[in-house]
């Protein structure tokens, strides 16, 4: 990371990174662009981009999915089970990164391990739990779920973190009279704060994609508009424009949601801290 | 790379003793306390995980030793390894199994390559970088079974935007490349990367904004061309976030299922026939549970042995590092 | 413009013949019903129907709408788990079996003798009523939604080549290569793609050519005589006469494939023949025309029959029960029905329906789903317990032969040694 690049590389850089963007999003777009399309001019022979633009996808979308609830549902769960492993997932990771037990690393190695679980195995036991546990059928299912899964990620992700950070950092706050917890908060958290945004923004979305367990544990009226994409997957047909409509309300928040969290995505460990 | 591990063994060096500063009114001596306040910082994730993971995936072992069917309770016999020995037997299950490791190794290698590639280009702290690692997670949040649909609608030889000028051109057989046995496995890589890409770069990234600037200064002052440079130095630095981003999608890709499921269903033939296919069949469809379990704890024990072995190449690595 | 039309209808609908329940009688007022429901045509077509059946009765039908897999594993998992997260669900003709062993639903037979009078079981084709949720005497479900078999084919491709739509599977083949011209047509399209596509699309010509999946005893016998017969016509029209992407093709790759105009003929099901009279969809509209799916010669003519019966829930009370069954009853009455399809539900269950001149000018191909439905083979599929194996079996045994990595006998061969392991 030079600090002052000549423009010209700058250029270069930003080309690369422009051609790459447009062969991600690509296919993203074509997706997009069904949703404005007939069913009669999704596909051709030859194939060509043109087609008579339409609005009936959108109608149709708002007609038979309640698409606010669809969203609701969605930020709840993929919010909820964020929060929920960040704050357990966070210190946990520090004090695994910290602790000079060798059981520490065979702890974070469980709580990888867990994550490795597919979910074939263990989804119809969790289904009879949160049968019995009464919460079948709402959002608290699907959050306790991503959020297991998405501690583990953040237990092994903020280790990960936490162990890159010297020691000697907190120990000198110590000697300057900062409690534990205020080494924890005010020293160590603060520089790993790309890492949390990381975390963060890869368990929003890890809920938010998921489709497995979503389907399972939720009813019609809390389901995530993830579930609510594939019902445009029919076994005669695809309805691609529902799925074009849809994909626009299943990407924007998210990517409203990454800027926001990028702003925040700075460098941690500047000069002056030690 | 002298300069960069310098720093901290000097820090070391230096001769520091939080427990004589403890203040009197503390009878706790400070490594206790310290110790206490880990596990206190610790234990509400251990809890959390045991309470709501660990019952399932005792039931999920327990499943496996059954003859336990869904559709048919009252047929439920203990089998012992059974179903573990049947899976054994089973040529297209032994089959998958390598087939599944391909992939695996194949989609993180391409993605970890390309991951750093791009981690490296949006390094630079500007609007415009930011703006682009926004919109390159799209992909990751886009349900992976409709990732799947939208690739086989594009590579569609007869109708679809990319196939048809491929078949055409002669750059795919006729059939197209999720058609051809010999292409279909490689185009499902392809297809993961596309999706996975970005969150190799976005793990990788995070683990940059994390470096020491001086280390990265020392180094240019140094006169070490960028080659070197990430070579020497960040490469090195990068190690936890390297380790984790691999780990991550080795045990995400060796349980691929949804975008198999949507385009090739395991086929041409077994050509794209991995593990999780052959599971959610026999739990998901045939509710087959005591089977599907069993193939299940076959992936856990693969992914385990998988990673005890990339965990020791790591501490290798890491002790002929230091010993250099 | 299709909702626009929509919106006609429904409004025209609520002038119409629904005086079957009066204000006064409405002992289910207030019931909510969850209908869990495949993502076929007459999902969207039952949603907004619901606001009708509750002006009439003052029931709530919410109509979750699911793509196949999730359905069934859902649905599944309601039962088994005893969760009553649905009171009714759509049910495929082969889950039949499952559904009848697991106990899982309502069982009709009495119910339907109870409301024989209301339910006027004699309009019923004979067919739909036992493939669509009888199983061995147990009536599981009850018809709503019948698909027959039919062959779709191009009346231009075919005038142009002088030929005669065909009457026999013989002359079916004979002209599917005569009407191969790649890249602009192809004689032939069917599924190819590893798992129930092939199996399903296999099962069904098979059937024609004179095999079949079960012996006589009730056995597997995948691998007879002419089974393989039949499957070795099937690789060659795949291999000659097929669009090159076939080999992948699933129902949707196949229909797209056909509204594209890249295949002279093609056998499906009618559910999706509006489709290609629909130039919203089609690329080949005027140029189509439906017919009764040809048999081999000296097979029998019996066509396929699919689609769907609606299940209630066996866990759920009283109160609901009745609720749901009179959703279903409402739903299959004569007139509900009628407007069902001619609000494009393309889900045949009545005599009368194929019959109505109302529904004749919209879908003039009624009197060929009429003919499928009067000879009409719902097994073909075997609705046993062990079908999905079996179609898992069939669907990588095909799939192998179609790419060439097996040759017809082995592979049918290592299938049924699979198969026998089942029973």
């Amino acid at each position: 990371m030079s600090r002052e690049p000549s423009a010209s590389a700058l250029l270069a850089e930003r080309a690369a990174l422009a051609v790459i963007l447009a062969v991600f999003l690509a296919p993203i777009a074509w997706l997009i662009s069904t949703a404005y399309k007939p069913a009669r001019d999704i596909f051709n022979i030859p194939p060509t981009l043109s087609f008579t633009p339409t609005l009936t996808n959108f109608v149709n979308v708002f007609r038979y999915f309640d698409l606010a609830r669809l969203i609701e549902s969605s930020l709840i769960i993929s919010l909820g089970a964020t929060a929920l492993s960040l704050l357990i997932g966070a210190p946990a990771g520090y004090a695994l990164a910290r602790a000079r037990s060798k059981w520490a690393i065979g702890l974070a190695y469980f709580f990888l391990a867990v994550r490795t679980v597919p979910p074939v195995a263990t989804l119809l036991p969790f289904y009879l739990m949160m049968r019995d546990i009464g919460l079948l059928g709402t959002w608290g299912a699907v959050i306790l779920i991503d959020a297991t899964l998405n501690t583990a990620f953040v237990v092994w992700m903020m280790f990960s973190y936490f162990r890159t950070l010297p020691r000697e950092l907190e120990e000198a706050a110590l000697v300057d009279g900062c409690s534990l917890p205020g080494g924890f908060l005010r020293v160590a958290l603060p520089l790993v704060k790309p890492g949390l945004v990381a975390s963060a923004l890869l368990c929003v979305m890890f809920a938010w994609n998921d489709f497995l367990y979503s389907s399972f544990l939720t009813r019609a009226e809390s389901k995530p508009i993830s579930v609510a994409l594939l019902t445009a997957y029919g076994t005669k047909d695809i309805s691609w424009g529902t799925l074009g409509a849809l994909a626009h309300f299943s990407t924007l928040p998210i990517v409203a949601i990454a800027l926001l969290l990028n702003r925040y995505f700075v460098q941690g460990l500047t000069r002056g801290t030690h | 790379m002298a300069i960069v591990e310098s720093r901290p063994d000097k820090a070391s060096g230096r001769t520091l003793s939080p427990a004589a500063l403890v203040p009197a009114r503390v009878r706790l001596p400070f490594h206790r306390r310290r110790q206490a306040f880990l596990v206190l910082l610790g234990a509400p994730a251990l809890i959390y995980v045991l309470l709501v993971a660990i019952w399932p995936l005792a039931r999920g072992v327990a499943y496996s030793f059954y003859d336990y069917n869904l559709l048919r309770p009252a047929r439920t016999a203990f089998v012992g390894f059974g179903n573990y020995s049947a899976l054994w037997a089973n040529e297209a299950a032994r089959a998958s199994i390598e087939t599944t490791a391909i992939f695996t190794v194949a989609a993180v290698a391409v993605e970890f390559g390309l991951g750093l590639g791009l981690a490296l280009l949006l390094w630079r702290d500007s609007a415009f970088q930011r703006a682009c690692l926004a919109l390159l997670l799209i992909p990751v949040t886009v349900t992976p079974i409709a990732v799947g649909l939208i690739f086989r609608a594009l590579l569609a030889p007869d109708y679809g935007l990319i196939g048809y000028y491929l078949a055409s051109f002669g750059l795919s057989g006729p059939r197209g490349l999720l058609g051809d046995p010999n292409t279909a496995l490689p185009t499902l890589i392809a297809v993961d990367a596309w999706q996975w890409t970005p969150f190799m770069a976005l793990i990788l990234l995070a683990g940059l904004k994390s470096l020491p600037s001086e280390a990265l200064e020392a180094a240019e002052v140094d006169g070490a061309n960028a080659l070197q440079r990430l070579r020497l130095v960040i490469l090195p630095m990068l190690r936890p976030a390297v380790f984790l981003a691999l780990v991550l999608r080795t045990m995400d890709a060796f349980r691929i299922f949804d975008i198999v499921f949507s385009t090739t269903n395991g086929g041409p033939a077994d050509a794209t026939n991995v593990l999780m296919i052959y599971a959610v069949k026999q739990g998901l469809e045939f509710f087959n549970i005591g089977f599907a379990s069993a193939v299940a704890n076959l992936m856990i024990v693969c992914i385990a042995i998988f990673s005890v072995a990339f965990i020791l190449l790591v501490r290798r690595a890491d002790k002929e590092a230091n010993a250099s | 413009m299709k909702t626009r039309r929509m919106l006609g209808i429904a409004a025209a609908m609520s002038f119409a013949a629904f005086t079957g329940a009066r204000a006064a009688d409405k002992p289910y007022d207030g019931v909510t019903l969850t209908l869990a429901s495949q993502n076929d045509q007459f999902a969207t077509v039952m949603a907004d129907l619901a606001p009708k059946f509750k002006e009439a009765t003052g029931i709530t039908v919410k109509v979750d709408i699911l793509s196949y897999p999730e359905l069934l594993s859902k649905v599944t998992a309601d039962f088994v788990g005893h969760t009553k997260g649905y009171d009714l669900a759509t049910m495929d003709i082969v889950w039949a079996g499952q559904f009848a062993e697991g106990g899982y639903t309502v069982e009709l037979s009495d119910l339907i003798k109870r409301d024989a009078a209301e339910i006027k079981p004699d309009d019923i084709y004979p067919v739909l009523m036992s493939a669509l949720g009888n199983f061995k005497g147990k009536q599981v479900a009850f018809p709503f939604a019948g698909y027959a078999n039919v062959l779709a084919y191009r009346t231009d491709l075919y005038a142009a080549a002088g030929l005669k739509p065909p009457e026999t599977m013989e002359d079916m083949v004979a002209n599917a290569y005569k009407l191969t011209d790649p890249p602009k047509h192809y004689g032939f399209v069917a599924n190819g793609q590893k798992g129930p596509a092939v199996a399903q699309d296999w099962m069904q010509y098979n059937n024609e050519m004179g095999g079949s999946i079960l012996g006589a005893d009730g056995k597997p016998a995948l691998n007879s005589a002419a089974n393989i017969k039949s499957l070795t016509v099937y690789k060659d029209l795949f291999d000659k006469c097929a669009p090159p992407g076939a080999a992948d093709f699933d129902w949707g790759g196949r229909e797209e494939s056909f509204r594209q105009g890249l295949a002279a003929q093609m056998q499906t099901w009618s559910i999706g023949a509006p489709g290609y009279f629909d130039p919203d969809k089609s690329k080949v509209v005027g140029k189509v025309a439906i017919t009764v799916a040809p048999t081999g010669k000296g097979v029998p003519k019996k066509y396929g029959v699919g689609g769907w019966g609606m299940s209630i829930n066996a866990d759920i009370d009283e109160k609901h029960k009745e609720a749901a069954w009179l959703w279903i009853k409402w739903l299959t009455s004569p007139a509900v029905h009628k407007q069902f399809n001619l609000m494009g539900a393309g889900s045949y269950l009545r005599i009368s329906e194929t019959h109505d001149p109302e529904l004749l000018a919209k879908f003039p191909f009624l009197p060929v789903i009429d003919e499928v439905f009067k000879n009409g083979d719902g097994e073909y599929r075997p609705r046993i317990p062990q079908y999905p194996q079996i179609q898992d079996l069939l669907g990588t045994a095909v799939n192998a032969v179609l790419i060439g990595h097996a040759d017809p006998k082995k592979a049918l061969d290592d299938a049924q040694a699979e198969a026998v392991k089942l029973f």
